[in-house]
């Protein structure tokens, strides 16, 4: 289980320029993220681009600004990883119907360019957690929530706010926020249910 | 404790929990909580890779699934970097599940093709459940979909269909096909993975357990969503199917909130059509994709091999096969309301007779496309047409051998030959008709139906069997009247034919094809005409060719009989072909007795001296029995009947307005004459331009409409010559027509009125 002494302490040692550190901090958080970005993107955006792309991106750039990020709680890492994520997006949709960006796509360590950090899968370029079935099936059955549902479940367990922090985001009194994500798991329950026949 | 509060108090609990302050939880929330850890389950890291596996330096997961995990491992002495598969912890500890495993394993270990995963090694006895594959560099089959050409899609899926059938000769069913399993790399070489490993667990036990087991069921066939125990290949073909479909549209062909809905979806919903997502998937790889997602398994392609043949067709540009019955389901509900709302609009008069006649014929011959192989028959293809040509050439030349005599067939080797051009062609279509192959089957077999007699007839011949002659006179027999031909005689034509007619109708039972029906109807007809011969028919059209029109009239009258007897023992289908030849043989008869039976002229010059028993009168006549007989069919039920009364209404306006200029033409005796039928024929032009109206024939408009102009030129010809006011009022009477019929509703209203005042 993921320690949040041993999180700092591997985010320390990131700072301080140790890149298999951050790789493992940031591999922690890896299915977690994805299935924010999932979700961060929308369903068109998400026919251009997967999720794991998006991820991709994002610890690229996480690589290059680890030394602007300060570690406050358990929860900051996958905070900053995740306004990263909106950029990455926003970047991406600004993107979107003009050519590939030359260059760009692949800034990993390669024989051309011995500096760049070392991809997370340095086995292959590709969407592995596609296969991560579990993942998948998670995505499918938030999919199926309403909306403002999902999004109280995904702010609850995913981010990991607490319910005060999700009062503040949702400018709502905190027993009503406690009774939407009491009804979201509900609904989520019911849905998990219902998957087997 | 009201609902509402206690909803409350959960809430908090829950919040409290979600929150992370410990406390005491209520034990209604335990389900919930029990969700939310599958939450945590799916997301947390994955669990800690063990160093090495049979040797190999273990370097990272791959993929994780229900069974266990992919992992990535490195032969170090080799320098080769391999695949680890896996059995799950939870399935490791069960010694049958870890028996099946192994063996899976191992009879995977010989299979040895391209587009299959190599299994090198299985791991040893003391090591957890594991054996070492082909490491396979790539992502699953429909990632890169998009950017690939339709052609490439099809080479891959037909690339994987035949890596499909190797595993089913060898007995082995994938059960598990979806793009996970089917990666592919750069190469485009699609590989299979993961074969007959998910046999362990039905559906029905991977879904109950909703925690450990295979992703998403969307891949499934119907039999393996019902958890029908027996399967079989064909299985294996809805799920190429529907990975066809996901390549193709790029989204799976059945989709649903959880697995229970998705499971009814696969087993009663037919999907979306391929073209509705994407305009530009080609017709073919939708009906071939289609054809594999039927959800009896009976309607699919009997084996992968079959799919992958009508892909290689797409891929080569012939006709495919696949007419999926989808699309008669599709249409039939649609139509069938259509048909609905079109009896109400004729109910309403919204719409005419004619035109809801019209709209529903058409609509029904949508429907009939469900005799899927007749459209494929009838479609022009390069195939399709050699087929048929070769039929034809084939059927020719059979029939020159039993017309002519030719010095080196003669005897006994020429029955021989006939018989073996025939028998093939039968043994060939009944051979390719059981294996489905419809569409050749049908070509084959039209031959044997044109053979057989042909083959029958030079039986006779050489045999002389038949041999009489009619009313022992040669000037009798239809073949001695020809030069160099052999000297069959019309008893054995007749008895060729008629051993035909039994083919047909066996071919018809056989196939339930009405090609045959058509084929039976043709023979019937040329079996009448040799009966006809059989009375001496030469005879007849030699001295009194009348006579010869006159015995046309019974032939008409049995086959308009024959048609409305099997269209009430509802056999719609045969009826309609029976119906054409007794309406040919009315028209051929009618107009045959008005040309040339003396008796006919004799009868109306004695019953009207005037009319000099010309014939144009007796056309006349002909016209109103056409007239009569279309009233008489219009009081008939059936659509074909009125049908057959279409078809003699349609000749009336032809035959009257003929009739008339003729009559004017010829009539040179009393210019009074004369003058009456160019008045008659520019009257009767009018009448029948406006005669269309009720029934909507267009022909009546049209034909009117032309011979008007041809009575205007006669009338001004032969009654107005240079006469200037007869072209000046005829410019005036149309301008003043057109006015009218602007002014129609005006002018109605004041005729109203003028006639009420009287």
């Amino acid at each position: 289980m993921r320690l949040p002494s041993s999180t700092s302490a591997l985010l320390e040692k990131a700072k301080a320029g140790d890149a298999d550190a951050l790789s493992q901090a940031l591999e922690r958080n890896r299915r977690r993220l994805t299935v924010l970005v999932h979700f961060k993107l929308g369903p068109r955006a998400r026919q251009l681009s997967d999720a794991e792309d998006v991820v991709q991106e994002v610890y690229l750039r996480a690589f290059r600004a680890i030394g602007r990020f300060t570690y406050e709680s358990p929860g900051s890492l996958l905070r900053w990883l995740s306004s990263i994520a909106d950029h990455v997006i926003a970047d991406r949709a600004r993107y979107q119907g003009r050519e590939k960006r030359a260059g760009q796509e692949v800034p990993f360590r390669s024989p051309s360019n011995p500096l760049g950090p070392e991809p997370l899968d340095s086995r292959t370029p590709s969407r592995l957690l596609a296969q991560q079935e579990a993942v998948a099936r998670l995505l499918a059955r938030l999919n199926a929530l309403p909306e403002d549902y999902r999004r109280a479940i995904l702010m609850a367990k995913i981010e990991g706010l607490s319910t005060a922090e999700m009062a503040e985001r949702l400018g709502k009194p905190r027993e009503a926020v406690a009774l939407l994500v009491f009804r979201a798991v509900k609904r989520f329950r019911a849905i998990c249910e219902g998957a087997g026949p | 404790m009201s609902e509402e509060e206690r909803e409350k108090e959960l809430a908090e609990a829950l919040a409290d929990v979600l929150d992370g302050k410990p406390q005491s939880v209520p034990p209604e929330l335990a389900p919930e909580l029990a969700a939310l850890g599958e939450i945590d389950r799916a997301i947390a890291p994955s669990a800690p890779l063990p160093e090495r596996l049979s040797g190999h330096k273990i370097a990272g997961e791959i993929a994780s699934g229900g069974m266990g995990r992919v992992l990535l491992g490195v032969d170090e002495a080799l320098g080769r970097t391999v695949a680890i598969k896996t059995l799950g912890e939870r399935w490791a500890g069960n010694p049958s599940v870890r028996a099946r495993f192994m063996a899976e394993a191992r009879a995977t270990a010989k299979l040895n093709h391209p587009n299959i995963v190599r299994i090198y090694s299985l791991g040893p006895a003391g090591e957890p459940p594991h054996f070492v594959m082909e490491y396979v560099e790539g992502a699953p089959i429909t990632h890169a979909a998009a950017r690939l050409s339709f052609e490439q899609r099809a080479e891959l899926v037909r690339k994987v269909a035949l890596a499909v059938e190797f595993l089913h000769e060898r007995g082995i069913l994938h059960r598990d096909l979806k793009p996970g399993n089917i990666l592919m790399g750069a190469d485009l070489e699609p590989k299979l993975v993961d074969f007959g490993l998910a046999l362990d667990l039905g559906a029905e036990q991977r879904l109950s357990r909703a925690g450990d087991v295979a992703g998403t069921p969307g891949y499934l066939s119907p039999e393996q969503a019902a958890g029908l125990p027996q399967l079989d290949a064909r299985s294996d073909v809805f799920s190429l199917g529907a990975v066809l479909y996901e390549l193709l549209t790029g989204q799976p062909p059945f989709q649903g909130g959880t697995a229970r809905d998705l499971l009814r979806r696969i087993r009663e919903e037919d999907p979306a059509l391929p073209r509705r997502i994407d305009p530009a998937i080609p017709r073919d790889l939708q009906n071939i994709c289609l054809k594999a997602l039927e959800k009896e398994p009976a309607r699919r392609y009997g084996s992968a091999r079959e799919m992958a043949d009508d892909l290689r067709r797409y891929l080569a540009g012939e006709a495919v096969l696949a007419e999926p019955a989808a699309y008669a389901r599709l249409m039939s509900e649609t139509v069938g309301r259509h048909l609905r709302d079109l009896d109400t609009w004729r109910g309403e008069q919204i719409i005419s007779e004619e035109e809801h006649g019209g709209i529903r014929k058409r609509y029904e011959r949508l429907l009939e496309r469900e005799d899927a192989w007749i459209m494929a028959a009838r479609r022009l293809t390069l195939p399709q047409v050699s087929l048929y040509l070769g039929a034809w050439i084939l059927a020719v030349g059979a029939a020159l051998v039993a017309f002519f005599p030719y010095g080196l067939l003669r005897g006994a080797p020429e029955v021989l030959a006939v018989w073996a051009a025939a028998a093939p062609t039968a043994w060939i279509g009944v051979r390719t008709w059981r294996r489905g192959n419809y569409r050749v089957a049908i070509a084959y077999l039209l031959a044997f139906c044109l053979l057989a007699p042909v083959a029958v007839l030079v039986t006779f011949e050489e045999l002389r069997l038949f041999a009489g002659l009619t009313r022992g006179d040669t000037a009798l027999e239809l073949f001695y009247r020809l030069d160099a031909a052999k000297k069959a005689t019309n008893a054995q034509l007749w008895w060729s034919l008629a051993a035909g007619l039994p083919v047909c109708w066996a071919m018809r039972r056989f196939t339930r094809a009405p090609v045959f029906s058509l084929m039976f109807a043709a023979m019937a007809a040329l079996l009448y005409l040799a009966t006809l011969l059989r009375m001496g028919m030469l005879d007849c059209l030699d001295r009194d060719p009348g006579r010869f029109f006159f015995r046309l009239i019974p032939g008409a009258v049995l086959f308009l009989v024959a048609g409305y007897v099997f269209e009430r023992f509802r056999k719609p289908d045969d009826s309609r072909y029976f119906y054409p030849f007794g309406v040919a043989f009315t028209w051929a008869a009618l107009s045959g007795l008005a040309g040339f039976h003396k008796p006919y002229s004799d009868w109306i010059q004695r019953l009207a001296p005037w009319t000099r028993g010309q014939e144009e009168y007796l056309f006349l006549i002909n016209a109103a029995i056409y007239f009569a007989l279309d009233r008489l069919a219009d009081r008939f039920q059936s659509e074909q009947v009125r049908m057959v009364g279409r078809s003699f209404r349609f000749v009336i306006a032809g035959h009257v307005l003929i009739s008339l200029w003729l009559l004017g033409l010829n009539s040179s005796s009393p210019a009074a004459e004369q003058h009456l039928f160019e008045w008659l024929l520019v009257a009767a032009a009018a009448a029948f331009v406006f005669a269309g109206i009720p029934r909507q024939m267009k022909n009546f408009f049209v034909s009117g409409m032309l011979f008007l102009a041809i009575g205007i030129y006669r009338v001004q010809q032969e009654v107005f010559p240079g006469r200037a006011f007869w072209p000046v009022s005829l410019v005036v009477a149309g301008l003043a027509l057109m006015l009218a019929a602007t002014n129609y509703a005006a002018l109605r209203v004041a005729l109203g009125r003028v006639r009420k005042r009287h």
